[in-house]
Parts: C-alpha cells; sequence; structure tokens
C-alpha cells in the first residue's frame, strides 16, 4: 500500500514534471542580463553535500515531508541547468560529495566530514580554482562548517548555503540563497575570511553561525555575534573581519583526519546524572563536552562522574546551554580542571576538542586552542 | 538605612580608601597603562533625590573626582587622569562640545606614553558623538565611550560596572586598532554599527545588522570581530581647525509627509539634509541651490541599497548608517567637499 501511494507521487510529480517547472523559478520572467565577458568571471566549483535544498517535494507547498527517496533528488548540474544565471556570475564546474546512501544531513559521520574536507584542501590547491560554493542540509550545517575552517587550509572563499524549504517548493528560499552564495564565494572581499554561510541575504563565518529556529528561513544567525556581512541586491557588503583563527592559520589545516578521538556532549539540567558519563567513560571516549546550567554548571552528580572521568585521563570542556555568552576561565574552574569553551556551542566545541585531540592532552594546550579558535 | 535617602558616601569613602590602600601598593610596582577620562556628564554623572528614583534624575551632577573616588578599582587596571569637558545631559551636547572633546582626546593620545581614553556620556545621543569621534579621533588607541541607565544614585545601577569595563577596554592591549567602542553592559560594540535601541534596559545598545565586536568579560577583554569600513587613523576628516560644522537637518517620513519640512530646512540654511523617504519635487529644488541629499532609513536595520533610481537623481545612499549618525558624517563630508559622487563614495567607505 505505501510502496504503491509513493509510486503513485512518484509518477504524478514525473508527468507534472513536463508540464511544469521542476522548481519553483519563475519562467515568466526573462533571465538577467548575462556579462559581456564571461571568460575572465572568477572559477567556482559547486560542490554538493546534498541538503534540503537538494531536494524535492510534492505538491509543491509541502515543506516538512519532502526527500526519502520518493522523488529524484536534485543533481548538482540541475541546479545550474535551473538557474542558468549563475553561469553569469562565475564560471562553474560541480563535484557531487553527498555521503553514500544519501544519508541526510544528520546522519552522516566523521568518515563524510574527512572526505569532504580532504576534497576541498585538494580543490583550494588548484590554481585554476577560486572558490567553493557547497551545499549542506541545514540540520548540522554549522558544526560541518566549523570542521571546514579548521581543516581547509586556503584564502579562497568557501561558502556553505543551505535553504529550509525543498528546491521545489513554494517560496522556496533555495535558489536565491544559492546564488547569493555564488556572489559571495565571487567576491575578491570574501577572500581570508574563512569558512563562510550565506542564507537570507547574511553573511557569517562558520564558528559564529547557528540554526535558531526549526522552520523559518531566517535561521541562521550567529548568537552573540552576528553576520560580518550582506548579499544585498546592489552589491556584496563586508563590515566585519573575523579574529578568531581558521582556515590558512589554522594549525589543524590542510591535514589529513581520517579518524578522530571519541567526544561526547552531556546536557546540563536538574538532577542530571553521571552515570551517562561514567557509561561513555567505559565505552572509551577521550573527551566530554559539558553543556552546562547557567554560565556552565553540572550537577552534583555530573561533578563526582567528571572526577572519575578525568583520574583515567578523559579531557573536560565546559559549554553553556544558555547558548549565548561565554564559559569564563574562573580559578574554580582551573581547579577543577575543566577547560572553559569560550562561547562554542557543544556541538562545535566538540569538533575542536576532536581536533585538539589529535595533538595532545595538555589541558593549558587545549584551553590556548579553545581561547583561540 | 532604608530611610536614608542618599547614598552615603562616607561608608563608601571609607571602604574604598581600604580599597586603595592595598591597590596603591600593588600599582607602585606595576607600570600601568594610562587612561584619561574624558567626562561629558549623562546619567552616569547624576544624583536622584532618592535611591529608587530611576526617572527624573536631576537633583544634582556628579563631579569627575567624585566619579574617580567612587571607583577605585579603575586603578587595578590603570592610571587613571581625567579632564572635564562638560557636565550636561546628552540632549545638550552640541558641536561645540564634540569638538572640544574630539581636540583634547586627540591631544591626549598623540602623547606617546598614553593608552587610551574613556568619554563619560549620557546614552540618548551616546552613539552620535561616538560615531563623530569614530571619524575624527586620529590614532588607533581605544577610545571607550561609556553610560549608564540608571543614575549614580540608583540602587542596581549600572553605571560602576561599565566604567570600569570601559576603562578595561581602554588599557587593553587587544582593543588598539578597534576605533571607537561604545560600552555598557558587558558588550564591547563599534561606535558605528551601535544605537540605543531600548529606553530603559540595560542591555539598550544593540548592533542590529552585525552585533557586537567582543566583550569585557571578568576572565578578559574578547574580540571576536574587527571593522572594516575606515574609521579613527584611517580617516581622512580633520577637526584640528574647525570651529563650526556645517548645518545638516534629518526629515522624518511617514505616509503623507509633504514638502514643508524640507523647504523649511532648505529656507533655514540647511548645506545637507537626511531624508528617509523620497521627496522628488523638494529635493531637486534644493539641489538646485546646492543643498546635499543623503537617503537613509527610519528602521534601524539593513542598507539603503545604491540603486541606479538614486544614482541618476544624485541622492547619496546612507549603506546602513542610520539617520542621526548619516547627518554627523555628511556634516563632516561637506567640510571636504559637496560632489554627490565623492560624497556617496565616503558614504561606502566609512
Amino acid at each position: 500500500m505505501k510502496s504503491l501511494s509513493s509510486a503513485a507521487l512518484l509518477f504524478c510529480a514525473l508527468s507534472l514534471g513536463s508540464l511544469a517547472p521542476a522548481q519553483e523559478i519563475p519562467t515568466y520572467a526573462p533571465l538577467p542580463p548575462a556579462p559581456a565577458d564571461a571568460s575572465t568571471l572568477p572559477r567556482i566549483v559547486l560542490v554538493s553535500m546534498g541538503g534540503t535544498i537538494a531536494s524535492r517535494g510534492a505538491p509543491r507547498s509541502n515543506v516538512t515531508n519532502y526527500g526519502g527517496g520518493v522523488l529524484p533528488r536534485v543533481e548538482p548540474i540541475d541546479w545550474v541547468n535551473a538557474m542558468p544565471e549563475l553561469n553569469g556570475v562565475a564560471r562553474i564546474t560541480v563535484d557531487d560529495q553527498r555521503a553514500p546512501l544519501n544519508r541526510a544531513s544528520g546522519t552522516e559521520t566523521h568518515e563524510d566530514f574527512h572526505r569532504v574536507s580532504k576534497r576541498l584542501n585538494e580543490l583550494a590547491a588548484d590554481p585554476t580554482v577560486d572558490g567553493m560554493v557547497v551545499t549542506h542540509g541545514t540540520n548540522t550545517l554549522s558544526e560541518v562548517a566549523y570542521y571546514m575552517t579548521l581543516t581547509v587550509k586556503t584564502n579562497k572563499p568557501i561558502v556553505y548555503v543551505g535553504s529550509q524549504r525543498p528546491w521545489s517548493a513554494m517560496s522556496g528560499d533555495g535558489p536565491r540563497n544559492l546564488y547569493d552564495a555564488f556572489r559571495v564565494a565571487a567576491s575578491k572581499d570574501a577572500w581570508g575570511k574563512g569558512v563562510l554561510h550565506s542564507t537570507n541575504n547574511l553573511i557569517t563565518p562558520a564558528r559564529d553561525v547557528d540554526k535558531t529556529s526549526a522552520y523559518r528561513t531566517h535561521t541562521f544567525k550567529g548568537v552573540d555575534v552576528g553576520a560580518i556581512g550582506f548579499a544585498d541586491p546592489d552589491r556584496i557588503v563586508f563590515q566585519r573581519d573575523v579574529v578568531r583563527r581558521h582556515t590558512v592559520n589554522s594549525e589543524f589545516a590542510g591535514q589529513d583526519y581520517p579518524t578522530v578521538p571519541a567526544v561526547e556532549i552531556f546536557y546540563g539540567y536538574r538532577e542530571a546524572p553521571g552515570y551517562f558519563i561514567d557509561a561513555a567513560v567505559e565505552h572509551g571516549v577521550k573527551g566530554l563536552i559539558i553543556d552546562g546550567v547557567g554560565a556552565g554548571g553540572a550537577t552534583l552528580s555530573q561533578q563526582a562522574a567528571i572526577k572519575r572521568a578525568q583520574e583515567k585521563g578523559v579531557v573536560v570542556v565546559m559549554t553553556a546551554r544558555t547558548y549565548g555568552g561565554r564559559v569564563q576561565d574562573t580559578p574554580r574552574r582551573r581547579e577543577a580542571k575543566m577547560v572553559p569553551g569560550d562561547n562554542l556551542h557543544p556541538e562545535k566545541a566538540r569538533v575542536l576538542l576532536q581536533l585538539a585531540l589529535t595533538k595532545t592532552t595538555d589541558l593549558a594546550e587545549i584551553q590556548r586552542i579553545f581561547s583561540e579558535y | 538605612m532604608i530611610s536614608s535617602p542618599f547614598f552615603p558616601p562616607r561608608r563608601l569613602a571609607s571602604a574604598a580608601l581600604a580599597l586603595l590602600a592595598c591597590l596603591a601598593a600593588n600599582a607602585a610596582f606595576a607600570d600601568l597603562p594610562k587612561v584619561k577620562l574624558f567626562t561629558t556628564g549623562g546619567t552616569i554623572q547624576s544624583k536622584g533625590i532618592h535611591r529608587q528614583q530611576h526617572m527624573e534624575y536631576d537633583a544634582s551632577k556628579v563631579s569627575p573626582d567624585e566619579l574617580v573616588a567612587d571607583l577605585p578599582e579603575m586603578k587595578e587596571f590603570a592610571d587613571i587622569s581625567y579632564l572635564e569637558i562638560s557636565n550636561v545631559g546628552s540632549p545638550s551636547v552640541n558641536t561645540e562640545i564634540q569638538l572640544k572633546l574630539a581636540k583634547a582626546i586627540n591631544e591626549w593620545l598623540a602623547q606617546p606614553d598614553s593608552a587610551g581614553a574613556v568619554v563619560t556620556h549620557g546614552t540618548a545621543t551616546l552613539e552620535e558623538t561616538a560615531y563623530f569621534l569614530n571619524l575624527v579621533v586620529n590614532s588607533d588607541k581605544p577610545v571607550v565611550v561609556v553610560g549608564a541607565m540608571r543614575p549614580f544614585t540608583g540602587v542596581s545601577r549600572d553605571g560602576p560596572f561599565n566604567l570600569m569595563n570601559a576603562v578595561r577596554v581602554a588599557a587593553a592591549p587587544n582593543a588598539v586598532g578597534h576605533g571607537v567602542m561604545i560600552l555598557l553592559n558587558d558588550e564591547i560594540n563599534a561606535a558605528r554599527d551601535t544605537t540605543k535601541g531600548n529606553t530603559n534596559r540595560m542591555d539598550t545598545f544593540v548592533a542590529r545588522d552585525v552585533g557586537p565586536l567582543g566583550y569585557a568579560d571578568s576572565d578578559q577583554i574578547v574580540f571576536y570581530r574587527k571593522q572594516i569600513t575606515r574609521h579613527t587613523k584611517k580617516s581622512e576628516f580633520d577637526v584640528s581647525g574647525l570651529t563650526a560644522l556645517p548645518r545638516v537637518d534629518i526629515v522624518y517620513t511617514h505616509q503623507e509627509a509633504d514638502r514643508v519640512a524640507i523647504d523649511a530646512f532648505v529656507a533655514a540654511g540647511a548645506k545637507g539634509v537626511i531624508l528617509t523617504g523620497r521627496s522628488d519635487a523638494a529635493t531637486k529644488d534644493g539641489q538646485a541651490k546646492g543643498v546635499v541629499f543623503v537617503m537613509s532609513d527610519r528602521k534601524g536595520s539593513g542598507r539603503v541599497l545604491e540603486s541606479t533610481r538614486m544614482v541618476d537623481r544624485q541622492i547619496i545612499t546612507s549603506d546602513n548608517i542610520d539617520p542621526h549618525k548619516a547627518r554627523i558624517l555628511l556634516r563632516l563630508a561637506l567640510t571636504k567637499t559637496s560632489d554627490p559622487k565623492e560624497i556617496q563614495r565616503i558614504f561606502t567607505e566609512y
């Protein structure tokens, strides 16, 4: 019954496809004028890591229950074919880096990070490449982009983009986000700013951007420190530089991490028990992120378990579940051998600690890393 | 205690003295950065008639002496001196005070052994003075403009913590080159991008488009962002020879707004007008008399786009500079040129 209805839906969509455009891009309005000389445009690689932006749904008003293998996925070249005006922004090549079996963004593994980081490093080293636009599902986009800003050694723009609504959706945000991402990647001013994120006209560094709403199209924001520029209709504008280390200045960049140490996150809440932590340590984790209450606090039960973990050499980083503000370096925290996670959200602190643990287990050194990245 | 209408200054002073004594011992050994306070007044220097008075607190003013004596902790971070520029609420800050302030700061920062400057200011127009300084201070050394939302005499007053943090930032080596900063509520904000966004709350200063530059946290002064737009040392503006600035007025737009206000400003001798909505006929007539028009916006967020329509009409677009700051920039721009192309360049770069 289920497969029958799926097949019917697919048939409907495919037959509709021959009558109507494959996505909600207006065909009744002309394309923007092409540049006089396209041969001088920057060369940008469109790397697909999939995502909602690479998904189709039906009917077109369905913005919550798309994908799932019912309708065909958007192949990287489909974006360019659907919006030929992208060729007026850059000379484009496409590079399919979707996870095998089209794993969605929440189900990717380190293997995928490793593979794509390696590929972005290769593209960055290629003198015929001037920049990269990378699509990704929005759920984990920010932590993937943060991994890349730590591990890809380049000055060239890398712009992560996604959408909240499928490529084919009514009022889909994907087409304009993608167009703007290309404009950002083609901008000379985007060089040296690390891996960027661009949706909803905003340009925000990977370190500071987070998904803040489940469905709204203005979901991506920097909670503490905001956007550094805008993809506005008249031009791409940057108003800020990034102070923290990234890409070309990252000590982790340009190297290969086939595996990283296991680091797990423990949420803080009233009566949060320590036995989760004991279980993780028994399982072999090398690092813990405690996403503590308030400015970074753990329950008594968690504190006892943390002490037991530290005795076995496990490194503990404290972040704050408030999702804004820094966990500060305090005497009490030093005494408890807790590394303050600065204002990194726990999933990003996890990425940084995993990379840090490939180099050192020295707490002072890890603390330095957390205050520099 | 509760019945006592005034802050007990004597009791505080004796506590301060004890603290000072131990701090002085430290200071004697440390070569602390030299920070000068330039006081202009405002809520941070205002007293109410009782400690729960959080409005209409105009019983008396706090002198710079009293302000410094109230906060001995400043001396832990810097070698403090001060200069009184004025002692007025910020609506009364005028061009004369701004020029006097800018010249005094430039003189101080030109001294090789100075580290930074802190300006106390009322919050209502704080961002205007801060942006003015951002354009005319000729130094990379930190300048921090600070205020308070609650008076000197108020319970839970925010002034002391703000002032202490302002001094910490002004003395911080990593604050060099960040332009003029605004500090309230632990946040280090850029003068250009920050506006007072709430009439009463202590988290009033917000940079709606681009957020703060960093934080004055207890463990450290931390920066995450650096401005790209031109400021301070890289600014082309120079007030050393100026005693006045050209008149520039602001026109607020609304449904059914007509040309009356624009005509009146032009007739009053305005050299420039900041618009927040189009008024083509009045603009054209004003331009014929040499008046320069800049289009800003009343929303308080987002850029005014440089559209062909504006370029055709020789109306300068203000980027994401709000009307009251566009006025400051246009006044300074008009000391150099009245060429719309050149002024557009200025609005794009600052």
